[in-house]
């Protein structure tokens, strides 16, 4: 009945493999590699490939995984027995081989495997058969098995609670200060403006190397809920709205925006100083860095080699220490040593603002990753976890796959067609200015951009991007041919956004321009007009690349958001292969401090790359993603 | 006068007896803290001998053959292979030389490789990048991409191990030679750096830390790594027929040369 099973090590090499039929198992055994250990989803141990159902377990022990592939038609009720069954035999019968590294080549199992096998066959046939005469018996199982899990699941059902009521508490903890600092309720969102503007000044210190200036004149009002309050070190610096206003970068920066404000159109022609300065900055290799910096960065780098020298050294004197692991002795993790650790794991990741239930999966993943894995004398519980957990992190967040735009537009630009690239997400999440970042991005590497407005329903979108185009043309003088370098295709509202693209894309063909940003209107997930109009954009003009752009202050709601926009691309499409997103654009990472779960949250429920940062307001402030420094904030 | 010193020393020796055995805590502090700096000596010693790279990095992206070439290497014989999850790490007994390398094979997973690859490339005396020759053409911007990032590391390029390009799958009749491998690669290689420093800068770090590789205002080109070394050789670790014998001498001539 079983089609395949096979037996390998985490490494990948095939131990031993029984064959039921002449099909080609390797896709499948590799695609459930791929998208469900890889992807940290190791908390189901089931998985669909085709007309196939794939089963496997992990022995973390001795580093192996077992699969057992089968007609997904069949419902084989004794898979998941027959594998802790095959699990344990295998142990017993190869353990030397099995310490020793893996040496032995060959395992003679086919007996043992047989065997097993039918005897698990006949026992669930013996179980079908005799259901009528073992009711007794089987009731009182299953009354047993249901106080249990109750009980079970009540901790369980906690726990996502638990975190749920996470931000409430702390919010509540925010009141009864405020409350007792004799408040009205109307600051507390002030305040929650003013985290805000003080995370950004924070990052602003960050990227500029600078350290935050310190304000003296922090009001004693605003000091009085820090020393109470539970979450005080938020406010230390920021002190009030008042000193918030002189701190603001933006506003700083921007004396020339302030006065764009006021005369738009005459502004246009002639950009301020500092916005010239911006020019160039994104340019690859010809960028001129401040001197001291790039010393700085050299020396950081050299530090960098030599620390990643050092720990080279480091993990050999840790090899050494293996050698007393040996002496004293060692135990094997179970589940129950698991739970406190993971659950303490669990509220602090959901505290970073990650999705409730993606930290549950994550914490299940981690605990399959560790159940049964011998624990080193020096290691403790909790720091495994945390150790297993970041590593998990660490691949969520890294990329699937190869992301270098820059790379493909220039494919395009060999080919004759312009790249295409369509950003959507819920409303004000900075759809637009993040296309403006990333076109004012690529303009200074050489490419043309044409912009499509096709948010053709929300009053002042158009002008917006036309804003945008003036500045961006002001900012970069047109090339030798009198071209400019960035266009604005508009057919003004009230029009098919997908029309629009289109004609947008046939336009940019027509006078070899490079590339296409498609700005779409903000829609929320659940309305279903606007996800079908999107649908269909993207299923007419198939761009090259999809981005959904997410602000990183979403909590719970980002895998919600996204979950639904994946879902109507696929189901409006009619296609078999639908579009679906490629990509993410983090916005207003500045925002957030070391609150950085939106991002694992995103990144998990898509298995989609993190493509661009967005880290402020000007057109300089685009990042990529460094998954260590974020990994590390989460983990903090 | 030599006598006197003797006797001094056995003074001060039962003294030290006495106080031992009376348990009096400040001569056991001070026993203690010399045999931990003793010790500490004697670690750092071991230390300082043991830190010889000596290991082989197998690079490459999914399926090009890198867990095939480390059981052919370590366990001499051939098996079939799925995705790996984790690393694989073995010595390998040089041919004609007392001597043994680490074979250590690196996922080539995206998710994985990045990790792995900062986790062993301390330790990296040789790497061997493998290429499937049969699939290059679809592939070349990811395997481009994962060698000019392996090139460009800071570590690596601090170290300078040498570099084999391994062009498998070469009794495949749809597979390239080593030449067309090598310009394909060079030309995408050439894109690829001019796209790379282009790149953003990444948030909390000065810069984007992508180096350069090759001269400026000329086309990149393996031979101007130096002093890296980077060569380039065909090989087919399954064989022509199923049974038969991989053919990769070149790959452990090469080998043999680093170790």
């Amino acid at each position: 009945m079983l089609d395949f099973f096979t037996i390998f090590s985490k490494g990948g090499i095939v131990l031993w493999c029984f064959q039921g039929t002449s099909q080609l198992f390797t896709p499948a055994v590799n695609s459930l590699i791929k998208t469900v250990i890889l992807q940290e989803r190791t908390g189901n141990n089931a998985f669909t490939h085709e007309a196939l159902q794939l089963k496997y377990k992990l022995d973390n022990e001795f580093e192996l995984v077992f699969v057992v592939a089968y007609q997904k038609i069949l419902q084989l009720s004794y898979i998941d027995k027959f594998l802790t069954d095959i699990q344990m035999e295998f142990r017993n019968k190869y353990k030397d081989c099995l310490t020793d590294g893996l040496a032995c080549g060959t395992f003679n199992f086919k007996g043992s495997f047989d065997e097993i096998l039918r005897f698990n066959e006949e026992e669930s046939r013996a179980i079908a058969k005799s259901q009528k005469k073992m009711k007794t018996f089987d009731e009182s199982l299953k009354s047993k098995k249901t106080v249990s899990s109750m009980i079970e699941n009540k901790k369980e059902e906690k726990k996502p609670a638990k975190g749920k009521e996470n931000k409430p508490v702390k919010e509540q903890v925010v009141k009864e200060t405020l409350k007792k600092t004799e408040q009205t309720a109307a600051v507390l969102g002030e305040m929650d403006e003013l985290t805000i503007q003080k995370n950004r000044e924070k990052m602003f210190a960050k990227m500029s190397g600078k350290k935050p200036v310190k304000t003296a004149s922090a009001s004693p009002k605003a000091e009085t809920p820090k020393k109470k309050g539970k979450q005080a070190t938020k406010w230390e610096m920021g002190g009030t709205n008042k000193d918030a206003v002189s701190l603001d970068y933006s506003s700083l920066n921007g004396s020339g925006d302030a006065t764009i404000n006021g005369s738009m159109e005459e502004k246009h022609g002639t950009p301020s100083a500092e916005e010239q300065r911006w020019v160039g900055q994104m340019k690859g290799g010809l960028r001129d860095l401040d001197e001291d910096e790039s010393e700085d960065e050299e020396v950081e780098e050299e530090k960098g080699v030599q620390e990643s020298v050092k720990s080279g050294k480091s993990k050999k004197s840790s090899g050494m220490f293996s050698m007393f692991k040996n002496l004293v002795g060692s135990k094997t993790l179970t589940r129950e040593d698991l739970q406190p650790a993971l659950e303490k794991m669990k509220e602090h990741i959901i505290g970073k603002n990650v999705a409730a239930d993606i930290s549950v999966k994550l914490c299940d993943s981690v605990a399959a990753k560790l159940e049964g894995k011998v624990l080193g004398t020096f290691s403790t519980t909790a720091n495994t976890v945390k150790q297993t957990l970041q590593d998990s992190c660490v691949n969520i967040l890294e990329p699937k796959r190869r992301i270098d735009i820059l790379r493909d537009a220039m494919e395009c630009k060999q080919k004759g067609r312009p790249y295409v690239v369509t950003f959507c997400g819920v409303n004000g999440v900075g759809k637009s200015t993040n296309l403006a970042k990333i076109c004012f991005w690529l303009i200074e590497n050489g490419f043309r951009v044409l912009i499509a407005a096709c948010d053709t329903f929300r009053a002042g979108a158009v002008e917006q991007l036309r804003t945008h185009t003036r500045k961006l043309n002001a900012l970069h003088p047109p090339d030798k041919n009198g071209q400019h370098m960035v266009q604005l295709y508009e057919k003004g509202y009230g029009k098919d956004a997908a029309g629009i693209a289109m004609e947008s894309i046939n336009y940019a063909r027509d006078c070899h321009i490079d590339v296409v940003l498609v700005d779409t209107a903000g829609r929320m997930q659940d309305n279903e007009p606007l996800m079908r109009a999107l649908s269909k954009l993207i299923k007419v003009n198939q761009p090259d690349l999809v981005l959904f752009v997410g602000e990183a202050l979403v909590g719970n709601e980002a895998v919600d958001q996204l979950t639904k926009f994946n879902q109507a691309l696929a189901d409006h499409s009619n296609m078999t292969n639908p579009r679906l997103i490629d990509g993410i654009v983090l916005t207003k990472f500045d925002t957030i401090d070391d609150k950085v779960g939106a991002a694992i949250s995103m990144t998990y429920t898509t298995g989609q790359p993190i493509v661009f940062v967005g880290t402020g307001q000007t057109y300089t402030d685009l990042r990529n993603l460094n998954v260590k420094a974020v990994v590390n904030a989460l983990l903090k | 006068m030599g006598a006197s010193i003797q006797e001094q020393i056995l003074q001060y020796a039962n003294i030290l007896t006495d106080n031992v055995q009376k348990q009096d805590p400040t001569t056991i502090g001070i026993l203690v803290a010399i045999l931990v700096v003793l010790l500490t000596i004697v670690l750092l010693v071991c230390r300082g001998k043991s830190n010889k790279r000596s290991g082989v990095l197998v690079l490459g992206i999914c399926e090009s053959g890198k867990t095939l070439l480390y059981t052919r290497l370590v366990h001499q014989n051939y098996t079939d292979t799925f995705t790996s999850i984790a690393s694989n790490s073995g010595s390998y007994q040089v041919q004609g030389k007392n001597k043994s390398l680490r074979i250590i094979d690196v996922p080539g997973h995206e998710r994985l490789r990045q990790t792995m690859l900062n986790q062993y490339k301390s330790l990296a005396r040789g790497i061997i990048f493998m290429v499937d020759s049969s699939t290059l053409q679809k592939e070349i911007k990811d395997v481009a991409d994962f060698l000019y990032t392996a090139l460009s590391d800071s570590v690596i390029s601090y170290n300078i191990p040498p570099v084999l390009i391994a062009c498998n799958k070469q009794d495949l009749l749809t597979s390239k030679g080593a030449e067309v491998i090598r310009s394909q690669l060079e030309k995408e290689m050439n894109t690829l750096r001019v796209t790379r420093s282009a790149s953003l800068q990444q948030i909390e770090s000065s810069g984007n830390n992508n180096t350069f590789l090759g001269k400026r205002n000329k086309d990149f080109s393996f031979d101007d790594l130096k002093p890296m070394k980077v060569d380039f050789v065909e090989c087919s670790l399954k064989g022509k027929n199923a049974e038969s014998k991989p053919e990769m001498k070149d790959l452990e001539d090469w080998l043999i040369k680093i170790a």
